[in-house]
């Protein structure tokens, strides 16, 4: 066919009503002519006519057939079915309107997690070909070899599986050289300093980064340029590159910027670049807290020879056509390389790589393909619910359809038109859904947890839309093709004879039977779900911290070393600051160490006298004598650190249950000594104090040491946490510590103010949104299925009108008729209870790992959602068994 | 009328064509009798199934359609055959005087 040919069809599509009228005047033309020859050959002018008609053929068969020439036929049979289906439908807007409804619902929330895990899990990351973005870590056979991790926590990826730890900048210079599969690997670490001068104060969170990063990442700056290799070398220019944020925020999007300096941890930075508005750092993923600004790593000699000090992070592009197999293949080999030459730092360690955006979504994948599971299951719900009531419509229309097949529809064309009804069901439904979609997107990513990366970009993109087209045309299949088989069976001569009410026969309601059982077995799939994410989440919420949080403001004040260059001169603060906090009216007591509890810590490796064991690392706090107090740590004997307890008098620890129970195996810690390596001085342990659970609720209680925060040569770390117990809200008292602190030093900001409990309260964020989530779904699924039963229940119960008034008449109690609806209602719900526990069973082995304490087959879950199933299913059955039990027989009898 | 044949499938277009070149412009009902006068009553034409064949050779562009007048003043579509129809009748006379060449031999052969 031609482009030619085509134009013609396109004229004849345009005039087509024209070509007909003409067609069919031609044809009647012919039919005259034949007519009048056969007269004038002698015969009467009737059964001339007769012949002539006859000799010509059928005339609607052969217009069609001439019609069809021009290739426009079937799309005309479907804009007829289209049209067809509408006008059935507009007949019947409750139906319409519950069904649209229905799906609404299903596919709105299908299309909001769908737009989340489109965003977060599918979506290329924003760099020039991101295919090539890898991430870099290090694993370890087992944690504890690892010694003194960094205490920054510098979390590029996500959580740390066990045996995961960030990468020894020694190392990395030797996966430099050694896999040529790489294009670049740039190391990348969160870098916090305090702003100063020109306005208040800040603390600020940026990257420290080799020179090659961007060039990795393949953004450049859209002002200056970015480090040279001179620069990223120790005693290098201190340069700094900018973000887009901060250039704007701070410095009003100043042009002329370059070569002007910043003072960062009091020392001047020269800035050489700004980098544009859409450059996403690397450790950004996942932090709320922006980052603002790039510094050179400049990693120093000591560092570089130190193959076992694991801080960085690391990021790489692997060359074009080089794969991950062969990048890690050359990795391992350089990893067994060092393993050889340094056998004390490197024995076990491997280098480990994926791709950057696998990676940076690795901690919510699980999470989230999860929540996308259940909001699959509840579309399947609504479209077995439309279904339900489609088969319904098709039963009530069998009258229809049987006379439609008696006057020649094809029985295909029958099957057709429930289709298309289905269809434009679905896309109304779908297009209700979008809507409805956005709305709950916008819902959902306000409530998610902050930490979920890239949820700033969630929008619905071409695959949102993509995913709900497709999933409209699958609906509009699955839940038309069982009314439309079953109409295309009718036999006309059957269901012609039987009256219109009744007529649903054994086939139909075999059908809407399993459809219902489907419905109760799916809405138990996700109740169970729901019912054991919950119980996690008050497991987790019941958990004991082992201190008190209410009352509690904890604060970061971070000394920059420049100003505070000893540890004495930051202690000498932190006193100063506590005398002055403790003045305050309200204030009840006062703590500060390195990190309170919840917001990371320091651990450290030591050796216990007369233990042999090596490889102990209990977390390790220097703490002031008031922070027991502050966050309530009772103790349980010996005694608390005191104001006695200071540099020059003997060095002290406090350790904690967990310490004497797993180092001790049991034994008294009193008097007992340890150190923090061969050189280093011995601690005396002077008092035991209660276990508390220092990473939050999900985590465990781990062996720990207090020092004293004024033996300032017992620890290596710097003080940086503050918090106060008040009597009252603690909140009203932030800006009050903030002025005392600018009291004491005008340059120096307060961050991250939080309450102990707002600090619990985010750290099972996502456990909350996963629960809320699930929750929502398992209701909407149950009252889903709540109309199911009662729709299938009515249904069945008018289809019995007749029955049922016979047997009142011959003197059934209204209970009995009661017990009958019943037992039908109980068996749907049994039945469906069945398949719902075993694909429970089935499928929440999947999420198992997702669970806090909580076996993915808790029996008392199951036995909880089946229950309440059961009582849900058999309320929503009660309306129709007691229509039942009041039927008149007097009525229903005369209507037969 | 029983001793009439039907028209061998295929050759519709090809008879419809030679007719339209043979006698210009005509019009359906022409075109029907013309075929049975040439083939001396022994062919067929299926009448109705004469339009779906015009309209699809209106598509091809084989043939052009304009309405005039009979001698008796009725409207009718009378048909012409287009350049393209033309050589659209070679092709397929070539083919069909070949194939009825071959079969003819077959049959002659002893």
């Amino acid at each position: 066919m031609g482009m030619r040919d085509l134009g013609r069809r396109l004229k004849y599509l345009l005039h087509r009503d024209e070509a007909s009228g003409e067609l069919d005047e031609e044809m009647r033309l012919h039919i005259e002519l034949r007519t009048r020859q056969l007269q004038d050959r002698g015969l009467g002018e009737r059964e001339a006519r007769y012949a002539a008609r006859r000799e010509f053929g059928n005339r609607a068969m052969l217009e069609i057939a001439a019609s069809d020439v021009w290739g426009w036929g079937p799309w005309e049979r479907l804009a007829q079915d289209a049209r067809y289906a509408a006008r059935s439908l507009r007949k019947a807007p409750g139906f319409v309107a519950v069904a649209v409804v229905t799906l609404a619902v299903g596919l709105g929330m299908n299309t909001a997690v769908f737009s989340i895990v489109s965003a977060v899990m599918l979506r290329s990351l924003p760099y020039p070909e991101p295919g090539r973005l890898i991430s870099l870590w290090e694993e370890t056979p087992r944690r504890q070899d690892v010694g003194t991790l960094n205490s920054s926590g510098n979390n590029l990826g996500g959580v740390h599986a066990r045996t995961r730890t960030t990468v020894a900048a020694a190392n990395l210079m030797d996966y430099r050289k050694g896999a040529a599969a790489f294009e670049g690997l740039a190391g990348v670490e969160t870098a916090r300093m305090n702003l100063t001068g020109n306005g208040v104060p800040e603390r600020l969170i940026g990257e420290s980064v080799t020179a090659n990063y961007f060039t990795v990442m393949g953004v450049a700056p859209q002002l200056g340029r970015t480090f040279t290799e001179e620069e990223d070398r120790e005693g290098g220019d201190p340069v700094v590159v900018l973000s887009a944020r901060f250039w704007e925020r701070r410095l009003g999007s100043d042009t002329a910027v370059l070569d002007k300096t910043v003072m960062l941890d009091e020392k001047p930075y020269r800035v050489i670049g700004v980098m544009p508005r859409g450059f996403e750092p690397v450790t950004q993923y996942g932090n709320t807290e922006p980052v603002e600004f790039f510094v050179p790593a400049a990693y120093p000699k000591e560092q570089l020879a130190a193959h076992g000090d694991h801080d960085i992070g690391v990021v790489g592009r692997l060359k074009p056509g080089a794969t991950l197999r062969t990048a890690q293949a050359q990795l391992d080999a350089v990893s067994a390389a060092l393993a050889a030459r340094y056998p004390v730092t490197n024995r076990g360690i491997t280098a480990v790589i994926a791709p950057l955006r696998d990676d940076i979504v690795q901690s919510v994948s699980d999470s989230l393909r999860a929540l996308l599971a259940a909001s699959g299951l509840i579309v399947l719900i609504t479209c077995v619910n439309v279904a339900n009531l489609l088969l319904v419509r098709a039963v009530a229309r069998r009258h229809e359809t049987s006379v439609r097949l008696a006057l020649g529809a094809g029985r295909g064309r029958i099957a057709r038109a429930f289709l298309g009804e289905s269809m434009l069901v679905s896309a109304a439904g779908c297009a209700a859904g979008i809507v409805l979609g956005r709305a709950l997107m916008q819902v959902l990513v306000a409530a998610a947890p902050q930490t979920i990366p890239r949820l700033a970009t969630v929008s619905m993109d071409w695959r949102v839309f993509s995913v709900a087209a497709a999933m409209t045309i699958a609906a509009g299949l699955v839940f038309g093709l069982a009314p439309a088989w079953q109409a295309s069976r009718t036999r006309p001569s059957e269901s012609l004879k039987a009256t219109e009410r009744r007529g649903g026969g054994t086939a139909q309601s075999r059908w809407r039977g399993a459809l219902t059982v489907t419905e109760v077995a799916l809405s138990l799939v996700l109740m169970v779900g729901a019912g054991l994410f919950l119980k996690s989440f008050t497991t987790i919420m019941g958990m004991d911290l082992g201190f008190r949080t209410e009352h509690v403001l904890a604060m970061n004040v971070n000394l920059p070393v420049l100003r505070y260059k000893t540890a004495d001169l930051r202690l000498a603060f932190y006193q100063e600051l506590e005398r002055r906090v403790r003045a305050l009216p309200g204030v009840q007591s006062v703590a500060y160490a390195n990190r309170l509890p919840l917001r990371g810590g320091w651990s450290t490796g030591i050796e216990i006298e007369n233990v042999s064991e090596s490889n102990l690392s209990p977390d390790s706090q220097p703490v002031n004598p008031g922070y027991f107090e502050a966050l309530g740590i009772p103790l349980v004997r010996g005694r608390l650190l005191t104001e006695e307890d200071r540099k020059g008098q003997p060095y002290v620890a406090v350790v904690n249950l967990a310490f004497a129970r797993q180092y001790l195996k049991g034994g008294d810690p009193l008097g007992r000594r340890f150190r923090r390596g061969p050189q280093a001085v011995w601690f005396s342990i002077v008092g035991i104090v209660n276990d508390i659970r220092r990473g939050g609720k999900t985590k465990d209680m781990r062996p720990q040491i207090y020092l004293a925060a004024a033996q300032t040569d017992g620890y290596p770390v710097r003080l940086a946490d503050f918090a106060v117990r008040t009597a009252g809200n603690p909140r009203l008292l932030a800006n009050a510590i903030q002025r005392q602190v600018w009291g004491i030093d005008k340059d120096q900001p307060v961050t991250g103010v939080e309450t102990m409990e707002e600090l619990i309260s985010e750290s099972v964020a996502v456990q909350r949104f996963q629960m809320l989530l699930l929750g929502v779904f398992a209701g909407v699924a149950v009252l889903l299925a709540m109309i199911g039963v009662f729709g299938v229940l009515s249904y069945s119960v008018n289809q019995r009108m007749n029955e049922l008034g016979v047997r009142i008449a011959l003197g059934a109690s209204p209970g009995r008729i009661l017990g009958l609806v019943m037992q039908q209602a109980g068996g749907l719900v049994a039945a469906g209870a069945a398949f719902g526990l075993a694909g429970a069973w089935g499928l929440t082995r999947f999420v198992g790992h997702l669970l806090f304490h909580v076996e993915s087959h808790d029996p008392a879950t199951y036995a909880a959602a089946a229950g309440i199933l059961a009582v849900v299913g058999l309320a929503a059955a009660m309306g129709p068994a007691l229509r039942g039990a009041r039927v008149d027989p007097a009525v229903t009898l005369r209507e037969e | 009328m029983e001793e009439r044949e039907a028209i061998p499938p295929g050759t519709l277009a090809m008879l419809i064509l030679k007719t339209l070149a043979r006698g210009g412009e005509m019009h359906g009902f022409e075109i029907a009798e013309a075929i049975r006068r040439h083939s001396e009553d022994v062919l067929q034409v299926e009448e109705g199934s004469l339009y779906p064949a015009l309209q699809r050779m209106l598509m091809k562009g084989w043939l052009t359609g304009e309405w005039s007048k009979t001698a008796e003043g009725r409207r009718a579509r009378y048909y012409q055959v287009t350049p393209a129809g033309r050589r659209r009748l070679e092709a397929e006379l070539e083919s069909y005087y070949r194939v009825a060449r071959a079969i003819a031999q077959v049959l002659v052969a002893e």
